[in-house]
């Protein structure tokens, strides 16, 4: 059977402001399930606007995409906005919890959108998670309340409590010591390994490109090396 | 409590951010009440004017016009191919009585809508007591049918007006006749006409209805006294007169009258035009005015959601990546100003109840009140609310559909 589970067909992306710019030139690229890509370049090498592309948040492209074979280009905006909260995960460098909510709660809400499961269900799923993460004792303290380090395994959790094919991390560890660094790769390695779960990360950190499957090297908006 | 998520997130906003959403619940409270309180005291202030002035019309009355534009018979035949050259025309002799009252009146009592009617004749008299004589007006009425009509009992300050049934000679006088005259109850009293008649008369009853021209004018005999007043017969009626249970049908009422009767009829509202224009006026201002406050409300509303979903930028982001529609974020978004919007509107409608009942202890004496005229009536109050809550939503709409537009690419790549 196929393994792939994300698709790209010569995406092409401009920027009109402040003048009109390439920013995406032709990439077409595949990754498989359970794979643990890293996306590394220089700064304005394209490689955050491309994983917004493949994220389904940013629409405005030319080429195609396709995730776990479903084709995604041209869809409407709610119908993509459901899609995500099935099927991709998100990990931001700022963890953007909503700071008024609990840990718990914020890991909970996507699960309460999806309507998977009963409310009950979701509750205990998503300790679950924090457990995993090893935040479950911060579960009813409000987000805003936590450590950097803490936020950002919130956020894992977060991105992880539907199950999704994909988890998308725009530098994850950009904003963390190198300790809480340490954790989350292991973190990270942990999903794909022995959840078979495909995570597409952007990153800056060397060390952090080391530790996954395959490391895809933008410049210009072109890769460089897959 | 099983909530759905967006409701949920919408109250989460609300009370984590208590102050901000009790100034915005405070702005439609005080819309809401200030609309409840003023078109109470509007409504009361109204009903009482129309009380008052139906406090001496009737609904409608159907008198016998006096008519002086008569065409000469040449005219009339030949049209205007003739000059009439008749200068300084004199109008004939008429009585201005009705002719076959008692038919025309038995007609208007057999109506169901119809709730009192009497036959009515007035004559201009002096009333005298010793040296003292002061002018007004006797009016010969069925005093049973004058008292559903207009409430004379609640007008009496001395006397019963079923004497004027049981003595011969008695009558009725308001209160500034008593007072001028130095006359009190069951005192005598010499009434005489312009026709020469002058009668003893036993004062059996004093009322003051609060409008000085009347009391200082105003007295009730029987029909027959007056008749006797005027050197009448016993069929000698200038009014009819009637009470419906709408008193907006009276202009129906008087074009069937005047069709029935070929007499002239009159409805209250076109005898007081003026009252009419005042309420209209009064409403017009104070339309005016609750709008101006429930826009101002509504402002409010529609700032602090604005600022809410500004500050709120990168959360709409964060549920958007995180597969919120658009639709959800304004459905969490209107959820909010509802929220707002109904507990200010409660909020409003208890205060504006409190507001007109302190008001309604203000203590004035003016023109027979004691207290403020106001209304109570609940109809006001469902308004208030009504139009509170929409208000809040339409404000609460333009943001909630902004934030849908949120584009969560630009607020997370900052």
């Amino acid at each position: 059977m196929d393994n792939t589970v994300l698709r790209a067909n010569s995406i092409n992306k401009y920027f009109y402001q402040p003048e009109p710019f390439h920013v995406i030139k032709d990439i077409s690229m595949e990754i498989n399930k359970g794979e643990f890509v890293s996306l590394i370049g220089k700064s304005g090498s394209g490689k955050t606007t491309f994983l917004y592309v493949l994220s389904t948040l940013d629409t405005d492209y030319q080429g195609s995409l396709e995730i776990n074979h479903k084709t995604l280009t041209g869809k409407q905006i709610d119908e993509l906005a459901q899609f995500r909260n099935e099927h991709i995960g998100f990990v931001f460098q700022f963890h953007y919890l909503l700071p008024e909510f609990s840990s718990i709660k914020n890991v909970m809400i996507p699960a309460q959108k999806l309507k998977r499961y009963s409310v009950g269900e979701i509750e205990e799923r998503a300790y679950q998670k924090l457990k995993m993460l090893d935040v479950h004792e911060q579960a009813l303290k409000p987000a805003g309340k936590l450590s950097g380090g803490q936020q950002q395994r919130v956020a894992i959790a977060r991105a992880l409590i539907n199950d999704p094919t994909v988890i998308m991390a725009d530098e994850p560890t950009g904003n963390l010591d190198s300790r809480n660094t340490g954790e989350v790769i292991e973190v990270f390695k942990h999903i794909s390994k022995d959840l078979n779960q495909t995570i597409i990360a952007v990153t800056h950190d060397k060390d952090f490109a080391k530790n996954t499957d395959r490391i895809i090297e933008m410049s210009d908006g072109v890769i460089l090396k897959k | 409590m099983k909530l759905k998520i967006n409701t949920e997130i919408a109250l989460t906003h609300i009370t984590s951010r208590m102050k901000q959403s009790i100034v915005a619940a405070l702005g439609v409270t005080f819309g809401i009440s200030m609309y409840i309180f003023v078109n109470s005291i509007l409504s009361g202030t109204n009903d009482y004017f129309e009380k008052t002035t139906l406090s001496n019309i009737p609904h409608v009355r159907i008198y016998n016009d006096l008519n002086s534009d008569s065409v000469s018979v040449s005219q009339e035949y030949f049209g205007d191919q003739v000059v009439s050259a008749v200068s300084s025309q004199k109008p004939l002799s008429t009585t201005n009585n009705i002719r076959n009252p008692w038919y025309i009146l038995n007609l208007v009592k057999r109506d169901p809508e119809v709730t009192a009617a009497t036959a009515q004749v007035t004559s201009n008299v002096f009333y005298n007591n010793g040296s003292v004589q002061i002018n007004g007006s006797a009016f010969g009425v069925n005093i049973l049918e004058e008292d559903k009509m207009f409430d004379l009992k609640s007008m009496m300050q001395a006397g019963r007006i079923e004497d004027l049934l049981k003595i011969n000679n008695g009558i009725l006088i308001g209160s500034g006749i008593a007072s001028k005259l130095n006359i009190k109850l069951n005192d005598n009293l010499y009434v005489a006409s312009a026709q020469g008649v002058t009668k003893l008369m036993k004062v059996v009853g004093i009322f003051q209805t609060s409008i000085s021209n009347v009391d200082n004018t105003k007295s009730y005999a029987s029909i027959s006294n007056v008749q006797q007043l005027l050197m009448e017969d016993g069929s000698y009626i200038t009014d009819i007169k009637f009470n419906l249970k709408d008193k907006d049908l009276a202009p129906e009422y008087v074009n069937k009258y005047i069709h029935l009767t070929g007499y002239s009829a009159e409805a209250w509202s076109s005898a007081n035009q003026t009252v009419g224009a005042g309420m209209v006026i009064r409403n017009f201002i104070a339309q005016a005015m609750l709008i101006t406050i429930l826009v101002v409300a509504g402002f409010g509303i529609y700032n602090i959601l604005n600022m809410t979903i500004h500050e709120k930028m990168k959360d709409i982001a964060i549920l958007k990546a995180n597969g919120f529609a658009g639709n959800d974020i304004t459905n969490i978004f209107i959820t909010e100003a509802t929220l707002i919007g109904l507990s200010g509107g409660v909020a409003g409608v208890i205060l504006g109840y409190v507001i007109s009942y302190l008001a309604a202890q203000i203590p004035i004496k003016l023109a027979g009140l004691n207290t403020l005229p106001i209304d109570f009536t609940p109809s006001n109050y469902i308004l208030g609310f009504l139009f509170g809550t929409v208000t809040t939503l339409l404000a609460g709409y333009l943001p909630a559909k902004k934030a849908a537009t949120v584009d969560p690419v630009q607020i997370i790549r900052g």
